[in-house]
């Protein structure tokens, strides 16, 4: 039987066949100016035919990171303090001085330095009592770390497989500084069968065959007599583009129903607050740990914010310091406005619930209150697979007469239930402005394991009291971070992904779990 | 959280009772301890307390607390303090520094290995849980044999006194020297610092037996052979001393060691005899914390909770109260809501029946409500969202928009944990351009949006700015252009019926192109922008095709 294939597939085997080399199906389609699309259902006409085929092969991209990138342009850190060396015609200089003439982070100096005296362009002496270093060198050629990093200039993506020996000994150093970025690509590569290169084109008819309806045919009648191309319809079609819900809004989302559906009000507030409205009037003493600057954000701009009304912040001093009409017997120190004053990033949305509290009182209201937030937090932190310097936090707040432990627990039990959590238990624990308090963890079938989920329990009078908010009044809180359930919803390893954003997973990513 | 280390059989053997890992494990919660790691080949448990039980920093402590959950003993534990023939004076000039003592006196010490370990451990917790890393309470344990009392606790010039310091190079040093060069006078000179004189104990012969809260003297090295302890607590709080030295002591005393008290003799003021391990009467009403908890126990169950978690209750002469102890070593109780946390320990967690409230109208925040109805009309529109930090970078949101800025009037935050985030985002596009940058591999056209915050300045604001949400949306393939954003902001302004509303006047902006740049005006106020991005920050994002954005606040369409 003769061979049919549309004019297209003639063509590209045609080309092929002149070619006689195996080639890059990207490169290939660049160079026929064809789609890729395109190109690979050609070939894939060929492989049905047994005229040709393609491979897969594995390849590595180098390019430049972006701390790379920099260097690119302003140098190595060892070529920057070197320019300020002979810029500034130093033959000998005290180390710190040369540190704070290089405009260079703390660890970077000091590997330009330690590559300096590798090169053997100065030394490092203490010899006179102080540490200094000495220019010794009076050449200072480009170095072969430094015609490597060129070669990205014209260049910026250079297949790994083309780097000679001696390149490759520079990427090893430029990688090991944090340099070079190093991608896995797979790339097909096509080629002809033995039939394929040998077959006369002559022979190969060409199939008439249509992929579209056209209006014309339509209009005209002439499909009728059209010979229509039939599609594999086994085969997933490429990926749609689509707009997408982010996961992580789509369980905020999910989360902030369940309040509506339990009769919660959402609130918000600040993100930029007050340490009055995040520390002080959570009774949170003024010299507590988690104030420091190792746990809390502070601000340079705005460096304070306003206190409320006067006689509130009497009322939350004396609390502080005394106990004020709480019934407590207060911390015992000397309250000081202006620590109250500062302004931090809020690493808690319990800052709003206060708001929400001063607010309660302003408008002398009536109870039930019954609010929730889902909202940004920020805690001083390195951010690493497993944390995050900003996140969501969950929280909901009850105000109202004679409500309880029980209450809360209650709850509790509604809201894990209605996030898929059939049984929770709650312990004893400790937060600085609830008593009772209450550790929430919730039994995770899929994994057949507690979780902790956070924390709850019910304000402190001091916290309350000078809001007007008095026995039987009370305050049921409870609230917890997002990212790590979210981790667990959508089968996440770095909880980092939920803000940078891989559009491959964001397309991806499956809402149903 | 802090976190000890126990063994089993030590644990055991205070308890007085066989203990199962697995059960362990179990009944630690309900005393508000988590275990946090368990080594069943040495027989070891790390166990995690809460900062404030820091009684819970000795496995004695801990023990205490197991024996009345198992109801071994209930009710306080007893302790014994005899009284001593030693006295501190306390000189005035400590006012200005660091104002106060407490001491205890330790006789006969037979402590073992894992004791000696402890009471290591327990000084090294209560320096940070109840001292605040030495600042409000500072520790100082003496071999009594070496100096002679009455003991002296002054303020110097910190040029006037020298001793031989601890760990030091056995010379003598004055305490501006030992602030500069010794180890521990580096690590916490930041106490003392701005004070023009530095506190001492001295013994009636002027040797000096510590300098706190810094370093004690040689003098005084506790050794194998010390038989009998002198302790020292200063600091800046008079509760906080007295509760670090009370949970020392009490640990001493379940060890077996005998205790005395010191006569504590404040020169123009009072004198306290200390520890003092007496317990603190409370009077509260049963009711209150039978409404707290959502129970109704009867009085003689509510004893028997409090009597288990180790607190002694009886019948008050008040009707319906109920007079409560709280042992010396317990520093957390400052409200009667402390007692209820108590009871319903006492009484279990798990016990605790769950009841339903019903009732509340639920309703969203306006703003949340609108982004939602925001974010469907971008999803109509083929654009995927994407979710971005607030923290961000100056760097990123103005040098590579080729935006200018002061540091004036940009938020600034003040420890940052690194250049990438130094700020907060005043728009949502710089870090829509930086996804691009991150994906820019990816198959195109790239469509995606961001509705998130923003925080702007704002002196009029309570906290000196505010926060706004925005919509920003970038196109990103090599047919990008003006008309085609345009449209799609046609399409969400349509959607919203604000078709006959809004217009765009041209205008200048460095991140974009001239003359394919506009900014949006919805009712006559401006509410975005809009155009294509300049070539120059499509290179400093290093993007090889067009963008196209717009980026909207949508505060102003409420």
């Amino acid at each position: 039987m003769s061979i049919e294939l549309k004019k297209q597939v003639i063509d590209i085997l045609k080309i092929l066949q002149e070619k006689d080399i195996e080639i890059e199906a990207s490169k290939l389609a660049d160079e026929l100016n064809v789609d890729y699309i395109v190109l690979m259902s050609a070939i894939n006409d060929l492989i049905d035919n047994n005229l040709g085929g393609f491979r897969e092969e594995e390849m590595y991209q180098v390019s430049l990171s972006q701390e790379g990138l920099t260097y690119l342009e302003k140098g190595l850190p060892e070529r920057q303090i070197l320019q300020i060396l002979l810029k500034n015609e130093i033959k000998e200089i005290n180390l710190d001085d040369l540190r704070g003439q290089a405009k260079l982070e703390e660890n970077l100096f000091y590997v330009g330095i330690s590559n300096l005296k590798k090169n053997k362009w100065v030394a490092q002496s203490k010899a006179t009592g102080e540490n200094k270093i000495f220019l010794i060198a009076e050449e200072f050629p480009e170095t072969q770390l430094e015609k490597f990093l060129k070669k990205f200039e014209s260049n910026e993506i250079v297949d790994y497989s083309t780097l000679s020996k001696e390149e490759l000994m520079q990427f090893d150093i430029l990688n090991k500084r944090k340099l070079m970025n190093k991608v896995r690509k797979t790339q097909r590569i096509i080629y002809l069968t033995k039939k394929g290169k040998s077959i006369p084109i002559s022979e190969i008819k060409e199939l008439k065959q249509i992929s579209k309806i056209t209006s014309e045919m339509l209009s005209s009648g002439t499909w009728k007599n059209c010979n229509l191309k039939p599609f594999d319809v086994t085969k997933p079609g490429p990926l749609l583009k689509a707009g997408k819900i982010h996961p992580l809004v789509n369980l905020i989302n999910e989360i902030r129903e369940i309040f509506l559906s339990m009769g919660f009000i959402e609130i918000r507030g600040p993100i930029i607050e007050s340490a009055f409205y995040n520390f002080d009037a959570l009774f949170q003493p003024q010299d507590h740990p988690a104030r420091e600057l190792q746990d809390t954000f502070y601000l340079n701009n705005p460096k304070v914010a306003k206190l409320p009304e006067k006689d509130r912040v009497l009322a939350v001093k004396k609390t502080h310091e005394n106990g004020g009409d709480s019934g407590s017997i207060g911390w015992g120190y000397e309250w000081d406005e202006n620590i109250a004053k500062k302004t931090v990033l809020r690493p808690h949305t319990t800052a709003t619930t206060m708001r929400r509290l001063a607010q309660f009182y302003r408008n002398n209201e009536k109870v039930p209150v019954k609010v929730f937030c889902v909202d940004r937090v920020f805690r001083n932190e390195k951010l690493d697979k497993s944390h995050l310097a900003e996140f969501t936090q969950v929280e909901g707040i009850v105000i109202d007469d004679n409500v309880t432990l029980c209450d809360l627990i209650g709850l509790l039990s509604e809201f894990y239930r209605k996030m898929g959590f059939k049984k929770i238990v709650t312990r004893p624990g400790f937060f600085p402005y609830t008593e009772p308090s209450m550790e929430v963890s919730v039994y995770y079938d899929k994994l057949d394991e507690w979780l902790e989920m956070g924390g709850s329990g019910i304000f402190r009078p001091e916290v309350t009291y000078p809001w007007g908010i008095k026995e039987p009044t009370r305050v049921l809180a409870w609230g917890q971070g997002l990212e790590r359930i979210a981790m667990l919803y959508y089968d996440r390893t770095d909880i980092r992904d939920f803000y940078i954003n891989p559009i491959k997973w964001l397309r991806e990513q499956s809402y149903l779990k | 959280m802090p976190t000890i280390e126990l063994k089993i059989e030590r644990l055991e053997r205070l308890v007085g009772k066989k203990l199962d890992l697995k059960e362990l494990e179990y009944d630690l919660q309900w005393i508000g301890l988590d275990l946090e790691d368990t080594n069943v080949e040495e027989q070891k448990v790390k166990v995690e307390y809460n900062p404030n039980r820091p009684d819970f920093s000795s496995p004695e402590g801990i023990a205490r607390a197991l024996k009345g959950y198992y109801e071994l003993e209930l009710g306080i534990p007893s302790y014994e303090v005899r009284p001593g023939e030693i006295t501190l004076n306390v000189d005035p000039s400590v006012k200005k520094v660091r104002p106060y003592i407490v001491c205890g006196v330790i006789r006969d010490i037979d402590l073992d290995e894992d004791e000696v370990a402890t009471l290591m451990n327990i000084q090294e917790h209560l320096h940070w849980a109840v001292g605040r890393d030495r600042r409000k309470v500072a520790i100082g344990v003496h071999d009594l044999d070496k100096i002679i009392p009455p003991y002296r606790y002054t303020a110097v010039k910190p040029d006037s006194v020298s001793f031989i310091p601890l760990h030091g190079d056995g010379y003598p040093m004055n305490l501006e020297e030992i602030l500069l060069l010794h180890d521990k006078g580096i690590e916490y000179a930041h106490i003392l610092e701005g004070k023009d004189v530095y506190p001492v104990i001295f013994d009636n012969n002027d040797e000096v037996l510590s300098f706190p809260p810094i370093i004690n003297g040689v003098l005084t090295t506790v050794t194998d052979d010390t038989e009998n302890l002198f302790l020292d607590l200063t600091g800046t709080d008079f509760k906080a001393v007295n509760l670090a030295l009370n949970i020392l002591s009490t640990t001493l005393l379940d060890m077996g060691a005998k205790i005395e008290s010191v006569k504590v003799s404040y020169q123009g003021g009072k004198e306290i005899i200390t520890p003092n391990l007496n317990p603190k009467k409370w009077e509260v009403k049963a009711g209150y914390i039978n409404d707290v908890i959502g129970l109704k126990l009867s009085l003689t169950e509510m004893i028997k909770c409090f009597q288990k978690i180790r607190m002694d209750a009886k019948k008050s002469k008040k009707n319906g109260y109920l007079d409560i102890w709280v042992p010396a070593y317990r520093g957390d109780i400052m409200h009667p809501v402390d007692f209820t946390e108590e009871c319903a320990i006492g009484y279990g967690y798990f016990n605790l029946p769950l009841t339903i409230r019903e009732g509340g109208v639920g309703a969203y925040h306006p703003i949340q409500d609108f982004s939602s109805k925001i974010r469907k009309i971008m999803i109509g529109a083929g654009y995927l969202e994407i979710l971005n930090f607030i923290l961000t970078s100056s760097e990123k949101q103005y040098d590579l928009m080729k935006q200018n800025y002061d540091k004036t009037n940009i938020v600034e935050i003040a420890n940052p944990i690194s250049k990438e985030y130094n700020t907060t985002r005043k728009k949502l596009l710089p870090q829509l351009m930086d996804t691009l940058l991150l994906n820019r591999s990816e198959e195109k056209p790239i469509r995606i949006f961001e509705v998130g915050d923003v925080i702007l300045l704002d002196p009029d604001e309570e906290t000196g700015t505010k926060r706004e949400v925005h919509l920003s949306a970038t196109s990103y393939h090599d047919e990008a252009d003006f008309t085609e954003i345009r449209s799609t902001l046609d399409f969400i302004m349509i959607s919203l019926g604000y078709e006959n509303d809004f217009e765009i006047k041209p205008n200048k902006n460095l991140s974009y192109i001239d003359g394919r740049y506009g900014e949006i005006y919805l009712k006559g106020s401006k509410v975005g922008e809009i155009g294509e991005i300049h070539p120059e920050v499509l290179l400093n994002f290093k993007l090889e095709f067009p963008v196209a954005a717009f980026e909207l606040n949508l505060q102003d369409f409420l």
